[in-house]
């Protein structure tokens, strides 16, 4: 394993993030640093560095969509994760969303990678409509954590991913995994293997500390005018076409055989550029590598949003983030000191999502005032 | 001949009365309104009977007098009750009916009766009932099904209902005060009601009304009401996060919210960045505090307020399909750069809403918080339009005793 691969681990978490992670790894074709985790025992029988969350709490026997359960029983393995991360310079974690260990483990082992001052880059699908309210819920309840959490985040809903129309629930769910993977799969080749236009690890991780949420797509094509088919699937995909904001920054990866050449690099820059915003910043990399790519190119692309904020909210921001870590850091726990429900002590309170509106957002989002 | 017509809102801030007339254009003028803070009502709910009912009286006594000094002296009977609070819910309920051929009248009467025919738990009061559309073999979007062939024909409502005992409490403070409740109504229908016009309706437009105990929403989509509620998040949390965050008492919060506090971060730097506070301690004059950080605590809360609401109507699948944007009514419309930050949280174009079709606002500074007060007289006057018209002496006897 090269030095660069080895700063990077892939984390997969819940039953479905360790079907994802595990693919990836099989189609690496060579060692990469990987762990999975989840709390039921089930996910460990296929093989791979298995970590079971919450044991003692669980029993292995999973979080039953309990999300609360999930985040418990994750802190309970917080410690046992110390070792395998130690190294790191930056974590992928990849998950699905909607479940109790998905969503919820997830939460905490992000959190746990920001105190240890591990830049964390989360891809999680989102679940299907017809998975049903209670999983669109758990998943809804958990990204603004997450996001506020990892410095950066994909959030893939897997509508989007796949057809599902005139599929079983079981092949769309195989399917949208395989899919994951496979973009996973050249997002780690390309901050992995060599290339004329290079993104290391160390670039990667400068990249996407403080990227923030942002949307990712990849394709692979072949035959003629391949460059220009690339552009236009992508152009079109779904995935990309969502948006909360306009486009901040563009990282696009190109990855091919020997056979690459410059003109399609310059249709693929420009194309993307003109479809996604001109004035984004922009950062192209190149993989050279016959092996698996001859005759065929691959795009992966990842659009990172403008967030609208001013730069006193950036600034903002920033600062919470510290003021979270320095608490965690300090074992502080929310809820045991005053509750700042002020004149509402004695009122109705107003819960959403499991938290009490009534007191004061800045107290419950651990914001720190500049007085 | 005009029409005349009172509403009283007992809100979380401020109880609120006023008479409007219309006129034969069918506009509305607000003739006459007076309001005093309220003392004895948290989170929209009354706590305190007698306090809401001194409340009343003083609002009646202030209205009387002005209307005295301009020379018509009347005694106010009567009044819609303009309702807030998360108390209230808004349920679906759809009606079905087989169809013999075509749809007729008698198909669409025999529909609607059903439709509306919802039983609510003892403890719940109704509020209104909205039309949505028609569904005739699965077949949704139909507004005039009447003609159309099918077999099974469906009618879409909307049940908005409050907690019965809410209502009787401010049934009992206004009688208190000798002021019968003709109707009550729920604020943000009302303040859509006022501040929507026909065509933003069928383009889908969201009215969100801040209030000060609580904030309804109401979303429009092909003209008619699809999704509303309300939120017990209003003003008056903004106002108690200051306190806490800054050490002030309740009064000196609500200055800083009023006059200082931005919804959006300041940049401000030098002098403009700090904000004088009378100091409570005999030692000081005042002390100063950051005017980012007070800026930051209303960022924070009204920020988390809109996102509840984006995800409520995201769950719902609604909030693409509101291309004519978001209008903001109520108190909280009037603190500064909402409209900024609500654009951004939510991603749709925002405007503040002042009433339409309503004379008489125009010395107002914020005309929006007066839009479901506006809303509730225009929907009185309509209600009546539709009914026998009183004669004046039988109109004064009804509503000014």
């Amino acid at each position: 394993m090269n030095e660069s691969a080895s700063s990077m681990l892939l984390i997969g978490i819940g039953t479905s993030g360790c079907s994802i992670a595990r693919s990836v790894a099989d189609s690496f074709g060579e060692s990469l640093r990987y762990i999975l985790a989840d709390t039921d025992a089930k996910s460990g029988d296929l093989g791979g560095p298995f970590t079971l969350i919450g044991s003692n709490r669980l029993s292995g026997r999973g979080a039953g969509g309990d999300v609360v359960a999930a985040r418990l029983a994750a802190e309970d393995s917080l410690g046992s994760f110390d070792t395998l991360i130690e190294g790191v310079r930056l974590a992928i974690v990849v998950t699905a969303l909607g479940g109790g260990t998905g969503s919820g483990a997830t939460l905490e082992v992000v959190k746990h990678l920001s105190d240890r001052g591990i830049p964390s880059c989360v891809f999680a699908t989102t679940p299907f409509a017809f998975e049903g309210a209670d999983r669109q819920r758990n998943a809804r309840g958990v990204m603004n954590m997450i996001e506020e959490a990892a410095n950066a985040c994909f959030f893939l809903p897997l509508d989007k991913l796949v057809e599902s129309d005139d599929q079983t629930m079981g092949d769309a769910m195989n399917k949208a995994i395989s899919i994951m993977a496979r973009g996973m799969t050249l997002f780690w080749r390309l901050a992995t293997k060599p290339g004329y236009i290079r993104l290391d690890a160390e670039r990667m991780r400068h990249l996407i500390a403080g990227s923030g949420k942002g949307r990712f797509a990849s394709v692979l094509v072949q035959g003629e005018n391949r460059a220009e088919k690339a552009v236009e699937e992508l152009r079109n995909s779904k995935l990309l076409l969502d948006s909360s904001g306009p486009v901040r920054a563009m990282l696009c990866g190109v990855l091919a055989g020997d056979d690459l050449r410059l003109s399609e690099i310059g249709v693929i820059s420009e194309g993307l550029r003109l479809s996604f915003g001109e004035r984004a910043g922009f950062e192209l990399a190149t993989v050279n590598d016959e092996e698996t790519f001859s005759g065929r190119l691959a795009v992966v692309l990842m659009l990172f949003e403008s967030n609208g904020r001013t730069d006193a909210e950036e600034e903002e921001a920033a600062k919470t983030n510290e003021a979270v870590r320095r608490r965690r850091k300090q074992k502080a726990v929310l809820g045991t000191g005053p509750t700042g429900r002020g004149r509402f002590n004695n009122a109705e309170p107003t819960i959403w999502n499991g938290e009490d509106l009534d007191v004061p957002t800045f107290i419950r989002r651990n914001i720190s005032l500049d007085y | 001949m005009s029409d005349i017509y009172a509403a009283l809102e007992i809100g979380t801030t401020r109880t609120l009365l006023a008479i409007g007339e219309a006129g034969t254009s069918g506009r509305i003028k607000l003739t006459c309104h007076a309001s005093i803070p309220s003392t004895g009502v948290r989170k929209s709910k009354i706590l305190d009977i007698k306090q809401a009912t001194q409340a009343i009286k003083g609002v009646l006594y202030a209205i009387e007098k002005k209307q005295s000094e301009a020379g018509s002296d009347i005694t106010i009977g009567n009044a819609y009750l303009v309702v807030s609070g998360q108390h209230i819910k808004a349920d679906p309920f759809t009606g079905s009916i087989q169809i013999d051929g075509r749809v007729t009248d008698n198909d669409i009467n025999d529909l609607s009766e059903q439709a509306h025919n919802m039983t609510l738990p003892k403890d719940r009061e109704l509020l209104d009932i909205i039309d949505q559309d028609y569904n005739l073999d699965n077949f949704g979007g139909i507004s005039t099904p009447k003609g159309m062939a099918g077999r099974v024909l469906k009618l879409n409502t909307l049940h908005i209902h409050a907690e019965r005992n809410r209502i009787e409490d401010a049934r009992t403070a206004a009688n208190g005060a000798r002021l019968e409740i003709r109707e009550p109504l729920f604020a943000a229908t009302c303040a859509a009601e006022a501040v929507i016009e026909e065509y933003e309706r069928k383009n889908g437009a969201l009215v969100i009304d801040l209030g000060g105990g609580s904030t309804g929403y109401a979303a429009y989509i092909d003209g008619y009401l699809v999704s509303s509620g309300v939120i017990g998040v209003g003003g008056d949390h903004v106002t108690n996060d200051i306190a806490h965050a800054f050490q002030t008492n309740q009064s000196q919060a609500e200055a800083l919210k009023t006059e200082e506090a931005s919804a959006t971060i300041s940049q401000e730097r030098g002098e403009a960045s700090r904000v004088k506070l009378q100091s409570s301690s005999p030692l000081l004059d005042y002390r100063t505090i950051s005017r980012h950080a007070l800026d930051t605590v209303v960022n924070a809360r009204l920020r988390e307020l809109f996102a509840v609401i984006r995800d409520t109507l995201e769950s719902q699948d609604l909030l693409h399909r509101l291309h004519s944007g978001v209008v903001l009514t109520g108190g909280g419309a009037a603190m500064r750069n909402i409209d900024a930050l609500a654009q951004r949280e939510l991603g749709m174009n925002v405007r503040r809403g002042r009433p339409l079709g309503v004379d008489g606002l125009e010395d107002e500074p914020h005309p929006e918080s007066f839009a479901s007060i506006c809303g509730a007289l225009q929907y009185a006057h309509h209600a009546n339009a539709t009914k026998p018209l009183f004669g004046l002496n039988k109109l004064f006897g009804g509503l000014f005793k």
